[in-house]
């Protein structure tokens, strides 16, 4: 596989994260379904996760950027679990509305599993990493719009978190933004 | 402090756009660790399940 390659693969898989994190802040100001402490942390494990991606898109890709995607996308896969097993029983309740039949945390999880597995199978790649010429620091279309996406929705993340949860702890099951008047955690 | 590890994120997307890739790591590492300790702040309910 050709860095080319890698490159445009990367940019695509960050790309996707960022539309994930698009879709989570939808769900949220669009559907009024506030996100719970884990459902936040999950967010932050995408990041964590799609850092490796930024990475290989800035400086080439190495080993170790996917061991960041990979080390991200584990600590996210074990908070969706945990989420998913606290309403595993049945009549347990639920936290937020189903969305084509699974809950968020669900979702979030194959989301962590498809990033385990996608960095996995780059790496089985060893042509990315032997590359002659210095890698181009230049970014084309795709990669730079996946970088600005990205960068949106972590800046975007930042501030939602502050109104949601304040400068401390997040509630349990938060009903309105506190900054709007809410309570803290 | 919900927001931090975002915070240390962004900082280090600051500092991988800046081309310093060891600080890069360095704020990801730190928001990794935080993530760990808010995650395990918020593991606060005993699972009813028998593994």
């Amino acid at each position: 596989m050709p860095s080319d390659v890698s490159k445009l693969l990367n940019a695509l898989g960050l790309l996707a994260v960022g539309a994930l994190l698009v879709l989570a802040f939808a769900d949220q100001f669009w559907f009024r379904d506030l996100p719970c402490p884990l459902c936040i942390l999950q967010r932050a494990a995408f990041i964590a996760g799609g850092f490796g991606l930024v990475l290989n898109l800035l400086f080439g890709p190495r080993p170790s950027h996917y061991g960041v995607i990979i080390l991200g996308a584990s600590l996210g896969a074990a908070m969706s679990i945990r989420q998913i097993l606290l309403h595993i029983v049945p009549g347990t309740g639920s936290y937020g509305e189903a969305i084509f039949g699974l809950h968020l945390a669900s979702w979030a999880f194959i989301a962590f599993a498809l990033m385990i597995v996608g960095s996995a199978i780059m790496l089985l790649n060893d042509r990315q990493f032997g590359r002659p010429e210095p890698w181009s620091s230049r970014l084309s279309v795709l990669p730079l719009t996946a970088l600005v996406v990205f960068a949106a929705v972590v800046a975007g993340n930042i501030v939602s978190t502050l109104l949601l949860c304040g400068i401390w702890f997040c509630p349990d099951n938060p009903t309105q933004h506190f900054l709007f008047g809410g309570t803290p955690g | 402090m919900m927001s931090l590890p975002f915070l240390l994120f962004a900082c280090g997307l600051g500092a991988a756009w800046l081309r310093q890739r060891g600080a890069a790591m360095g704020f990801w590492v730190a928001g990794l660790v935080v993530l760990l300790v808010l995650f395990r702040v918020h593991m606060t309910d005993v699972l009813n399940i028998a593994l």
